[in-house]
């Protein structure tokens, strides 16, 4: 029982900019089910992305099954026994269960011939031997998001997998779904003595699944325990790790008149999920509303409804007592409303663009910007930017540089000095200090408690939850689009990570 | 009146001006149907079309047989396919510039190198491809007529449209092929490069639509070349792959949809200008083209209302 | 806004042209010519006489149009290929309004040819304009076919319904009323006065690309129209406005190419200028100011190397062979250069680890 199946040895991998993995040293036993969790971006996917052979490390070495990997390419792993579940399925849209399962290597008839009666004869035999029920024929699709990942673990099969990697497996299944997956790893565990990762940040799950646990933040690993020696509120801890200390922000004033107010609200994602479940808020001015949520729970489709980026199903906004359901981003703004978008690179700027026209953005059509209508006022123009430049501490190369250019921190501050220099009533931050170094991340965090004593009504969702807890005078947790809690100062850091990973004890509270 | 128009269209003429005018369109568009398979949008077909035209008369005129003239224009279009392959795959430059500028590129070459060889009036004559008589085919009435007496390439293609379907869809290289267009990371967890089977795709494009051009110089027009002669023949087979979806075999009846058109509209010209009839097919791939987007996303918002909703 | 000068696009650009001349001259040698003697021929060809200076004039005022014209499409991230299109049907449908009003003065009669030909292009433009915003159809390919489409109804319409009463011209309309023609500046050549509102849409298109609030949302929309939606643009209704107007553009080169050079429409009215004008706006980048500069340098190789056919006896056609070389060179630079920094970025991090695990030792 304790061979060991995989080991790390001092794995460091780098990206420009970013170190993913910072020496990770870790062994994975032969038969067992290990978890991984983590937060967002604290690299257990480029880890196992290693192992898999699609990353090759800058730095260290991978043992499988005592051989060392000297070949990084997913080749090399799947003839080594590693298979991988990745969180985006790795399936061709318009071809068969069967088919897919047997891509790159098929079984042939005549040599060149593709032998699709056997493709489905050798996946019905694997459907049978494991008990996963998929019809071999059907077009991958038509099926149902479950049904596919079954695909995908019957690939790995195929393919003679020993070592299982799933990348956050149940982030797109229903409860129901998630059972079934269950009973599956367990099953293959049990009869194939196979080695099962899990990578996830439900903490519910790595109980109920897992024999051992590592948990990873910021690139390393921070330790690894049996799961029966642990509890939730303990890893949860251990994945937010210990609070920064911050020097206490000045907070003044006393809430005013309600400026956001959300009725009802239920969204769909971009694979038509229900990703807000008929959710109700309300912020007021002088306030910092919290969203303390593990991402993929609703959190983005909320800001993107409220903020015009996305078409609600049903349900209502009011922005300061005027219906902004429905209406477009350009419209909302009017009504009073800056934004800081969670995906910069995305949505918060144009890389092509100079850091003038990022800072200009939205508001080329003022008046001192714009003569009679037409003309750019080019020099007032570079003279405001270059004032937001100074006061907003960017530090680059000026700012007639594209903002692609520059590095993830200076770009964000050019965002937040754009939509904090509306002076908007309203405003709505997401990840404000994502990939921002500790100096800007002050500097940001005083801007937003600035605006809030100036009356301004915020709503700020971040996956920080220090930032979370040191900006907001009230902080609701999210799990699954609906509401599980809501929390008003002195915060217990436990209980809102308990209630934000969705722990089947929290909502039993939360019903109560 | 209608009954005159009805026999010029339904006789046995139209019939073989459609398959001769198909053919060129066809063996393009099986090319097209690799490229576009490999997820490469290839615009340069006419160009490809133009140099296969082109280095097929050279080579005959060289060596004084169609056979050389082949396999000059086989060397070209693997040349033709690595040359677009090192822009596209490799360098990942846009594959719109680059096929445009393909098409400029072998017009100039082509007309260039024609002048400077054959001077001013061009070339003609030069050892051509043989016709084919089959025996027998003469007895059946309307059938015999068509499909008889053709330049050995018609018939060739059949053989190729045979055999590339076959090769998309029966053999595991082209499942890996339609894999790297539809989504090459699958490819590439399962261990195969994508970017191979885009090479190959390149290259085969190349070589058939060098095929297409040999046949329009050393068939159809029996060892002539003319400058520009590919005549937007490389966009006509742009629209066959997009109509056909890129399934070779309806490729080929989409190129005869073309050669359709194009055969009445010579035929009906005392009725209605062959310029108009000739824009059908065009106005029938766009329709069909909006089309499939329309039906794509309905079924994609079908898809996302069937799912159930995620309940905590 | 400011933009500091690209020395780097400059530097690879003349890198590019001298690659292009040296392959050139490698063809013109392999075919048999003295490569230095037929370049020589092709200065001449340009400038030796009022006339070629004339024709690269003008030519260059449809490089510059039509490039002009596909960067206004490409600014807000849609591709009109389709130019070549809206420009023969503006071209046809100008030259027909014109013969209509040949009875009427001048003042009425241009002005309704270039409003026919405006809105012609425009609406020509506004199909794959709409099925790109609404539909999400591929611009790129809807264009083609309409190209396709385009050519073929103004033949149909030379030959058919406003074929001239001329029996031995069998594809072209009537000849314009003379009073309607645009007036030559130099005579035997295609320069003429439509050079004047050439360079009127010239500048208020660079004006409005460059100078204006509206010019800097065109700008937002094409590099990033998720964030130019986000920053309250109305991303759909520019797109659509800006496809038509590059439509309108065409049209009206169209009615430029009647007015001012052919009198009538045929086919020759263009050979493929949109595709060349569209090569120039490529290589420039889609920059308006550099097209416009782009423009006399084709214009002068094209018109040069018609004059090196006739004087050196060398296939003109090496213009073609030079210029898109220059197109594969420039398209290929940004590829050749991102393989080159992904390696060096990859050597830095492994340096950095490398360093980083030097000072945990230490």
């Amino acid at each position: 029982m304790d061979e060991i199946a995989v080991r790390f040895e001092h794995v460091s991998m780098a990206f420009p900019g970013v170190l993913a993995n910072d020496d990770v040293s870790l062994d994975i036993r032969k038969g067992e089910v290990f978890a991984l969790v983590g937060e967002n971006g604290a690299g257990k996917s480029t880890l196992m992305n290693v192992l898999y052979g699609i990353n090759t490390p800058t730095d260290g070495k991978v043992f499988i099954r005592g051989q060392e990997v000297t070949a990084f390419d997913p080749k090399t792993a799947i003839s080594m026994g590693v298979g991988m579940v990745h969180q985006h399925f790795m399936l061709v849209p318009s071809f068969t269960v069967a088919q897919n399962i047997v891509l790159s290597r098929e079984p042939r008839r005549g040599r060149i011939f593709f032998d699709n009666a056997a493709a489905e004869r050798k996946t019905r035999e694997l459907v049978e031997e494991y008990g996963l029920e998929v019809d071999p024929a059907a077009p991958v699709e038509e099926l149902s998001v479950g049904l596919q990942q079954r695909v995908e673990i019957l690939k790995t099969l195929y393919r003679g997998a020993e070592i299982l990697i799933l990348d956050e497996p149940t982030a797109v299944l229903t409860p129901q779904e998630t059972e079934e997956l269950f009973a599956v790893i367990r099953r293959v565990v049990r009869d194939r003595g196979m080695t099962v990762i899990i990578i996830t940040h439900k903490l519910y799950e790595v109980m109920a699944i897992s024999d051992r646990v590592g948990v990873m933040r910021k690139g390393q690993l921070v330790g690894v325990r049996d799961t029966a020696d642990v509890d939730e509120k303990t890893l949860a801890s251990m994945m937010v790790g210990r609070p920064m200390l911050y020097d206490e922000l000045e907070k003044t004033g006393v809430p005013g008149e309600e400026l956001i107010r959300v009725r009802d609200l239920t969204v769909r994602d971009n694979r038509g999920l229900l990703a807000v479940d008929h959710l109700s808020l309300s912020v007021r001015a002088g306030e910092v509303l919290g969203i303390a949520a593990i991402e993929g729970n609703g959190q983005s489709e909320l800001l993107e409804a409220i903020t015009g980026m996305r078409k609600p199903e049903s349900g209502t906004v009011t922005i300061r007592g005027a219906d902004a359901t429905g209406k477009s981003p350009g419209q909302i703004r009017a009504m009073g409303l800056a934004h800081v978008p969670e995906d910069r690179l995305a949505t918060g700027l144009s890389r092509d663009g100079t850091v003038t026209e990022n800072l200009l953005a939205g508001k080329q059509r003022q008046s001192q910007f714009n003569r009679f209508g037409i003309h750019q006022r080019t020099s007032t123009v570079e003279r405001y930017a270059r004032e937001l430049y100074e006061k907003f501490d960017i530090r680059g190369a000026g700012t007639d540089v594209t903002a692609g250019s520059m590095s993830g921190g200076n770009m964000q501050k050019v965002v937040i000095a754009r939509e904090f220099s509306f002076d908007a009533p309203v405003l709505i931050v997401a990840q404000p200090t994502r990939g921002v170094d500790v100096g800007a991340i002050e500097f940001i965090h005083g801007q937003i408690i600035d605006r809030r004593n100036h009356g301004c009504a915020i709503l700020l969702c971040s996956a920080d939850l220090d930032e979370v807890f040191r900006l907001s005078d009230r902080i609701i947790t999210l799990y699954e689009g609906k509401i599980t809690g809501e929390f008003t100062g002195p915060f217990s850091k436990e209980e809102i990570g308990y209630r934000m990973t969705g722990s089947r004890q929290a909502e039993k509270e939360a019903a109560v | 009146m209608l009954k005159t128009i009805l026999a010029a269209i339904f006789s046995a003429g139209t019939f073989n001006q459609m398959l001769r005018s198909a053919t060129p369109v066809a063996l393009a568009a099986l090319g097209g149907a690799m490229t576009e398979h490999a997820g490469i949008m290839n615009i340069g077909m006419d160009g490809m079309i133009l140099m296969g035209a082109f280095f097929g008369v050279l080579g005959s005129y060289l060596f004084g047989s169609a056979a050389a003239g082949v396999g000059l224009v086989l060397l070209m279009g693997v040349v033709v396919g690595l040359f677009f392959a090192l822009f596209v795959v490799k360098f990942k430059s846009d594959e719109f510039i680059i096929g445009t500028a393909l098409n400029t590129f072998a017009l100039g070459l082509t007309s260039f190198l024609s002048r400077a060889i054959f001077g001013a009036s061009g070339t003609k004559g030069n050892p051509a491809l043989p016709t084919v008589h089959i025996p027998g085919l003469d007895s059946i009435p309307f059938l015999g007529q068509v499909l008889n007496d053709n330049s050995l390439f018609i018939y060739l293609t059949w053989l190729l449209v045979l055999v590339m379907w076959l090769f998309v869809y029966k053999t595991p290289y082209g499942f890996w092929l339609r894999a790297s267009g539809e989504k090459p990371e699958t490819l590439r967890t399962a261990g195969i490069a994508p970017e191979k089977m885009k090479w190959l795709a390149s290259i085969l494009c190349g070589l058939l639509c060098g095929l297409a051009g040999a046949h329009l110089s050393l068939g159809q027009l029996q060892g002539t070349f003319a400058e520009n002669m590919a005549n937007s023949r490389g966009y006509i087979a742009f629209a066959c792959v997009i109509f056909s979806k890129a399934n070779p075999a309806m490729a080929y009846i989409a190129a005869l949809m073309f050669g359709f058109f194009d055969a009445i509209g010579l035929r009906l010209q005392d009725y209605i200008s062959s310029d108009l009839t000739n824009t059908i097919p065009y106005i029938i791939t766009i329709v069909m083209m909006v089309y499939v987007v329309v039906r794509s996303q309905r079924k994609k918002r079908y898809a996302g209302k069937r799912l159930p909703a995620k309940q905590g | 806004m400011k933009k500091r000068f690209n020395w780097g696009y400059l530097v690879s650009l003349l890198i590019s042209v001298l690659l292009a001349f040296a392959i050139g001259a490698v063809i013109l040698v392999i075919a048999g010519f003295n490569p230095l003697e037929a370049y020589a021929a092709m200065v001449d060809g340009a400038f030796s006489n009022a006339r070629h200076i004339g024709d690269f004039l003008e030519y260059a005022m449809v490089l510059c149009l039509t490039g002009l014209a596909c960067v206004l499409g490409s600014r807000v991230g849609i591709f009109n290929v389709g130019g070549e299109g809206q420009l023969l049907l503006g071209a046809v449908v100008s030259c027909q309004v014109g013969v209509w009003l040949a009875g009427y003065s001048a003042w009425i009669a241009i002005p309704a040819a270039a409003l026919a030909a405006m809105a012609v292009g425009g609406f020509y433009a506004l199909i794959p304009g709409w099925l790109k915003v609404k539909v999400k159809v591929n611009e790129v390919i809807t264009t083609i076919m309409l190209n396709t489409i385009a050519a073929s109804i103004c033949q149909y319409l030379a030959k058919g319904p406003w074929k001239n009463a001329n029996k031995n011209m069998v594809a072209a309309t009537e000849k314009l009323d003379p009073r309607f023609w645009f007036k030559t500046l130099i005579p035997g050549s295609g320069l003429s006065t439509a050079i004047v509102a050439a360079i009127v849409i010239t500048f208020l298109t660079w004006y409005v690309m460059q100078k204006t609030s509206v010019g800097y949302e065109m700008k937002l929309t094409g590099q990033n129209p998720r964030f130019a939606f986000f920053s309250g643009i109305k991303t759909d209704k520019i797109v659509i406005v800006c496809m038509v107007i590059s439509g309108a553009m065409c049209g009206l080169v169209g009615m430029f190419r009647v007015y001012g050079v052919e009198h009538l429409y045929r086919s020759s009215i263009s050979n493929q200028y949109y595709f060349e004008g569209l090569t120039v706006a490529m290589i420039a980048h889609y920059d308006p100011v550099t097209v416009i500069f782009l423009s006399f340098f084709f214009a002068v190789l094209k018109i040069g190397a018609q004059g090196m056919e006739l004087s050196a006896g060398v296939p003109n056609q090496i213009y073609l062979i030079i210029q898109t070389v220059i197109i594969f060179f420039m398209a290929a630079e940004s590829g050749i250069f991102a393989s080159l920094r992904a390696g060096s970025q990859r050597r830095k991090a492994r340096a950095d680890i490398r360093r980083k695990e030097g000072e945990g030792h230490a």
